[in-house]
């Protein structure tokens, strides 16, 4: 295999660069380079796992402004929309998906969902994805995969100013300066994003989506110090504020409250990169971010406020080695160490600090068999102060045929640390039933509190099993295969397969004399995702590229399945509405996973300047909540529509200093008040770009 | 509060077996306790049992509550039998897991089970713990399918009862409905039944 010179992986050689180039590929994503699948730069037709990437170019073509945006328009990507906009990948949800900025994790979840619409997706290099676990380098939550977002640090001058208006009074505005001084590459990048919101129904007293702003802000610095050192950094910061207004039918009344949501977040990650000689290189780098929502709420005309903060903060120093040991043989290993904290009314009175702390320690080996065949194997072990450590192991095989067809298989293990609401929530709803959760650390102390004060009916079973949760842990398997087929058609097929074991669920472990049910939390189901996605891309005259994509997706409780074929399980007849036995064919898996998802895309670009794209994306219907009374997804009415959305835009640029785009996301309007809120249906924008 | 529209029809796909007699009924939207008012925020009915006898396919009027006439009392999602702390009768109930066409038999070995108000009940009460599984996010509640009553009778003989819906009509309003109409139709039982009137186990 003929991976070039080994690198430092932010410096991108130009031998590689030459090398790229000189490979005519008509799937443009064969070409680029992924730092993310082995934590140094590699050509993705190399990669042995499940993997792509997403240019600047291609994120400017399609209108797309957050993450969620970009994301939404990969195959075998579904967006959920509860807590925000949660990826869904291979078919485990937003939890299990790990989001890192130039390969630093990124925080700040709400019910283990990562909002990807706090990010915008303005001013970066590109977007790297690999699907299937990733824990061997990465550690908790690379289990359903990792998305890395690479910000432009190609230090070329330039002075930028991008101006978007669209639909909703939705304004995006961004400027771009980067600069070489003498050595020295500064980059400054600003982002400020807003919208008035919508409704999708007519005089209802709470928009769908309320009016909100967002705000970035980052500088990024790179300055070589003499010919083997290096020294960067990139600080960032991140503001979003949501009006919130919320009505709430409470015995005939509406009780409508007023207030706001708003999130503060900020990443600084100075990083030192030493290159000892010609084989070996090592980075050190230091990493801190925190984010802190805040959510106020003033009732109307009683009960008080409502007000919900949360701080984390996350701190890290990791030190990677790479050694290129012989030319078809290199190693990496790593350590690193974490403390984060979290501080939360959900919790505790909001002074206490909980924490928790990670060593860990990683390598990975790779290396060149034969001529035909690369072996790439590595483990990482995390050692954790408040839950159980984990060790994450890896391998993966490519093995090329020829020029034409290579075949790729791995198995990694994954891993998902249980989080801090999960140890520490402490939670009453007074409202619904008044139940309450309460996270595993703390569960016993207050519920003999509870007890002591004579509030507590009886413990169920489950109470005598609260104990220190273990990390969900996932076993992945992705076999596929690269074709180029003789009339220039690009394909890729990849069979996945995880198994999903120590899910945290909740149970309930006591009941409250007022009949309050009280949860804790459970390391109990198992879950499987598989399927199989296929991708494939051609070029027509170098103007035109042609891309499609399919992603066939099978996901299943497995108690449940064991329950099935035990015959326990029925279900009720929409029609006659007696009840019979579940049959396995009818049990639709995990809810809100679709079985079948496509997308087809083309593009014109004259390469002079004009461009139009059309995309069509698919999207078969998905289990939403059970009807019948069994808990599961099984009868047709327990289904949200599936359903075909159109995007498509056109721009040109005029002269060396301007580019113009206009586009509609959404162009027949496809509306789903109750599954999708999140789609506000018909979406226009118009884009203008100068380029000083 | 006890007019309630109730009627039967015959099961059409009784099988032609010699010694069974037994025929299906099924009793549509028997009201249970309906919802009269909101008090401290909650919806709440009159607090009265709706009382049913299973032997006569009948209503029965709540001055005779403390008779034998009836089996089985509804009341909000409370089913109570004639026994123990509910009635004088020789009642008693336990749930079975399976169709209730594949009851045939109740087996020697079932334990009936009766009412210990307000710590325990022939039929548990709760979501998820006897008959029904209520959607806190929908805030609708479904019976569980595969779930069959089995009910001894004030008089000591033997029933199946399946409940099929909760609400008026017999049709659960939609997940979006607003508050007031969930409010409103919930509280109606519609449930088909099979009475052994010969004393035997079997149906």
């Amino acid at each position: 295999m003929r991976y070039s010179l080994f690198i430092i992986f932010l410096l991108i050689s130009t031998s590689l660069t030459a090398q790229v180039k000189a490979d005519s590929s008509a799937f443009k994503q064969l070409d680029d380079v992924i730092v993310t699948a082995t934590r140094s730069p590699r050509l993705l037709a190399n990669v042995s796992i499940p993997a792509s990437v997403i240019s600047a170019k291609t994120i400017y073509q399609s209108g797309s402004l957050r993450l969620n945006d970009i994301l939404s328009e990969q195959s075998g990507i579904v967006i959920t929309d509860n807590f925000g906009k949660g990826i869904q990948l291979q078919g485990l949800s937003s939890d299990y998906t790990l989001i890192l900025l130039n390969g630093e994790p990124l925080v700040g979840r709400t019910g283990g969902v990562f909002d990807l619409s706090r990010i915008t997706i303005r001013g970066i290099k590109k977007i790297e994805i690999i699907k299937g676990p990733s824990s061997s380098l990465y550690g908790s939550e690379a289990m359903g995969g990792v998305i890395n977002i690479i910000t432009d640090q190609s230090g070329s001058r330039k002075t930028d100013f991008a101006l978007r208006y669209g639909s909703f009074n939705t304004v995006d505005a961004s400027i771009d300066i980067a600069r070489k001084i003498k050595k020295t590459e500064v980059q400054f990048f600003s982002n400020y994003n807003r919208s008035q919101g919508y409704s999708l129904k007519p005089n209802a007293l709470q928009k769908t989506v309320e009016p909100f702003w967002r705000s970035t802000q980052q500088i990024t610095v790179s300055q070589p110090l003499g010919s083997k050192w290096k020294f960067s950094l990139l600080a960032r910061h991140n503001n979003t504020f949501i009006n919130n207004t919320i009505a709430v039918q409470n015995g005939g009344n509406t009780i409508v409250s007023k207030g706001f949501e708003k999130s503060n977040e900020y990443n600084l990650n100075p990083s030192l990169q030493f290159k000892i000689n010609q084989k070996i290189s090592s980075s050190l780098r230091g990493y801190l971010t925190g984010f802190k929502a805040i959510q106020e709420l003033k009732i109307k005309d009683a009960f008080g406020s409502y007000d919900d903060q949360f701080s984390q903060i996350y701190k890290r120093i990791e030190n990677q080695t790479d050694w290129q040991i012989r030319d078809k043989s290199s190693l990496i290993i790593g350590a690193g160490y974490v403390s984060e904290s979290v501080e939360s009314n959900r919790y505790d009175e909001l002074s206490t600090k909980r924490k928790n702390a990670i060593a860990y320690s990683f390598f990975q080996h790779e290396e060149q068999l034969s001529k035909n065949l690369t072996f790439i194997g590595g483990m990482r072990y995390d050692a954790n102060k408040i839950y159980a450590s984990v060790a994450s192991p890896k391998a993966a095989f490519q093995y090329k045929i020829s020029d034409k067809i290579s075949f790729n298989l791995s198995y990694g293990k994954g891993f998902k640390a249980p989080d801090f609401r999960q140890l520490f929530l402490n939670f009453t709803n007074l409202a619904a039933g008044s139940y309450s959760v309460f996270g595993t650390d703390v569960a016993r102390d207050e519920i003999k509190k509870m007890s002591d004060a004579n509030l507590i009916d009886q413990t169920t079973a489950a109470f005598n099993n609260v104990s220190v949760l273990k990390p969900e842990i996932s076993g992945g398997l992705n076999a596929g295969m690269k074709i180029k087929t003789l009339n220039g058609i690009d394909v890729n097929i990849n069979f996945f397969r995880n198994d999903i074991s120590n899910m945290i669920v909740t149970d309930v472990v006591a009941y409250k004399k007022s009949g309050g049910q009280i949860f804790s939390y459970f390391n109990l189901k198992n879950a499987r995702t598989q399927g199989i996605e296929i991708e494939a891309g051609k070029r027509v005259l170098n103007v035109i590229s042609l891309k499609a994509g399919f992603q066939y997706l099978n996901t299943a409780d497995k108690e449940v399945l064991k329950s099935i074929k035990a015959g326990t399980v029925f279900e009720r007849s929409l029609e006659t509405g007696l009840a019979s036995r579940l049959k396995t064919s009818e049990y639709g898996g995990l809810p809100n996973r679709s079985k079948f998802s496509a997308n087809a895309k083309a593009t014109y670009d004259n390469n002079k300047g004009l461009f139009t794209t059309v995309r069509i994306f698919y999207r078969g219907r998905w289990g939403t909540n059970d009807l019948d009374g069994n808990g599961l997804i099984n009868r047709s009415d327990e289904y949200a529509k599936g359903n075909i959305q159109v995007n498509a835009s056109l721009g040109y640029k005029l002269g060396e200093r301007w580019d113009v785009m206009a586009g509609v996301d959404n162009i027949f309007n496809y509306k789903d008040i109750q599954n999708l809120p999140g789609n506000p249906g018909r979406v226009g924008y118009a884009t203008l770009q100068i380029h000083l | 509060m006890l007019m309630a529209v109730v009627f039967f029809v015959s099961c059409k796909k009784e099988k032609v077996t010699v010694v069974e007699t037994v025929t299906s009924k099924t009793v549509s939207s028997l009201p249970a306790d309906t919802i009269v008012g909101v008090s401290n925020g909650q919806p709440v009915g009159t607090g009265k049992f709706s009382f049913f006898s299973i032997e006569s396919n009948s209503s029965i009027a709540s001055v005779d509550s403390n008779s034998k006439k009836w089996d089985i009392g509804l009341r909000g999602t409370t089913i109570i039998t004639n026994a123990g702390t509910s009635g004088p009768g020789s009642g008693g109930a336990f749930v079975y897991t399976g169709t209730f066409d594949e009851l045939k038999t109740i087996s020697a070995d079932s334990t009936f089970r009766t009412d210990n108000a307000p710590t325990s009940y022939a039929i548990p009460l709760g979501s998820n713990k006897g008959w029904y599984v209520l959607d806190f996010v929908t805030n609708l509640l479904s019976p569980i399918p595969g779930r069959v009553l089995v009910i001894r009778t004030a008089n000591g003989k033997y029933a199946k009862v399946e409940i099929l819906n909760y609400y008026k009509g017999g049709t659960t309003p939609a997940a979006n409905a607003t508050d007031a109409e969930k409010s409103s139709k919930q509280r109606y039982y519609t449930f088909r039944f099979t009475y052994q009137s010969n004393g035997s186990k079997s149906f």
